[in-house]
């Protein structure tokens, strides 16, 4: 399965969803077939999916979808506890997993390259819904269900190691600049202040 | 800590316009959780690690929320990575509520807890986080309120230290 393509298909049906996504070719494919106010790009590994519980706690109301790579998710282990346990019904991930450290531009294996399973994983921290998915038809049933249906989801998108991304131009859009326009969206249409200056 | 001095924390988390509170439990603060969950006013996450407790709580406040994330003085070691490449790269504001364990002023202070105490000011210094340390209950809900209002001014995590009165 070519993550690229699985955005492709994606993008086009996302609406008010909440979108967070990592630091791997992802942030830059998404970033380039996106460009939602409601896209938060946070550009580091390991923080996606427990930014996204925060999101997903403070505003019930919103489907979260969280987009997180292998090496991210192997950083933070720690969180896949506590998502089990706060169990967010409006929050789905999908862990794109290519089994290596693509970003060292030398291909490092990752531990899912080896015996670890992340799905397993998650299932055995408590997350109910975890599963793997490896051809792009089942990335899109499970996605049409975390678009459609409540419920906490974790998917493993098992993907070919891709280096597409580093042909795609980079956004010029900086950090603070991501988290203005993402909160000022918020702002717009949850109708509630959240930042306020009194410049 | 006296029952007294962590009611008097509730109400000035109360006084200071919080709402979520993420947190790891440890041994001198820990009075307060109890009665933080009686209240009802406040959502409470617990959570792993205080890496997360950083992470969940700048979700938390950008999705509006004002964030209390309550953590051991060591939890500010491991959550230094989050608190830097989100709460302060993306400028979050988060009130850092932080028991100072192995502090000058830390009424159970032993060799278990010195060597913990002893870098916590200056990794707030490194991280350049404006800090209060807080050792009586003299002014104690203004010390608070006066943080939840900087830290959303400034929208960068602002950190209390407890020490003293509140470690015995």
């Amino acid at each position: 399965m070519i993550r690229y393509e699985c955005f492709e298909w994606l993008a086009p049906l996302m609406t008010d969803q909440l979108v967070v996504t990592s630091l791997s070719g992802q942030r830059v494919e998404w970033g380039h077939l996106s460009k939602r106010e409601a896209d938060l790009n946070l550009g580091s590994m390991g923080n996606a999916l427990a930014v996204g519980i925060g999101l997903a706690l403070a505003l019930p109301q919103r489907k979260v979808f969280v987009f997180e790579s292998d090496g991210s998710v192997l950083l933070s282990l720690f969180n896949l506890p506590t998502l089990a346990n706060l169990n967010p019904p409006n929050m789905a991930v999908f862990v794109f997993d290519n089994q290596a450290y693509s970003g060292t531009r030398i291909s490092y294996p990752s531990a899912t390259a080896g015996k670890t399973d992340l799905a397993a994983v998650a299932k055995g921290s408590g997350i109910e819904h975890s599963v793997t998915v490896s051809a792009l038809a089942d990335f899109k049933k499970e996605a049409t269900a975390a678009l459609h249906d409540g419920g906490l989801r974790f998917v493993v998108c098992k993907i070919e190691e891709s280096v597409g991304h580093r042909n795609i131009t980079r956004s010029d859009v900086d950090l603070l600049e991501t988290k203005y326009r993402f909160v000022r969206y918020l702002e717009r249409t949850e109708g509630k202040p959240i930042f306020q200056g009194r410049g | 800590m006296e029952q007294e001095l962590a009611q008097r924390i509730v109400s000035g988390l109360h006084d200071a316009g919080i709402d979520v509170i993420t947190y790891l439990p440890e041994t001198r603060l820990s009075q307060m959780l109890p009665l933080l969950r009686d209240d009802g006013s406040f959502k409470l996450i617990a959570v792993s690690s205080e890496a997360e407790a950083v992470t969940i709580g700048a979700g938390a406040a950008l999705g509006g929320k004002q964030v209390a994330v309550y953590m051991e003085c060591t939890g500010l070691y491991v959550s230094c990575y989050s608190i830097l490449s989100i709460a302060k790269r993306f400028g979050v504001p988060l009130l850092l509520l932080i028991a100072h364990l192995g502090s000058f002023a830390d009424q159970r202070n032993n060799s278990v807890y010195a060597v913990s105490g002893a870098y916590v000011t200056p990794i707030l210094d490194a991280l350049e986080i404006q800090y209060r340390l807080v050792e009586s209950g003299q002014n104690l809900e203004t010390c608070i309120k006066d943080a939840g209002r900087h830290t959303q001014a400034l929208k960068l995590p602002v950190a209390l230290l407890f020490s003293g009165d509140f470690t015995r």
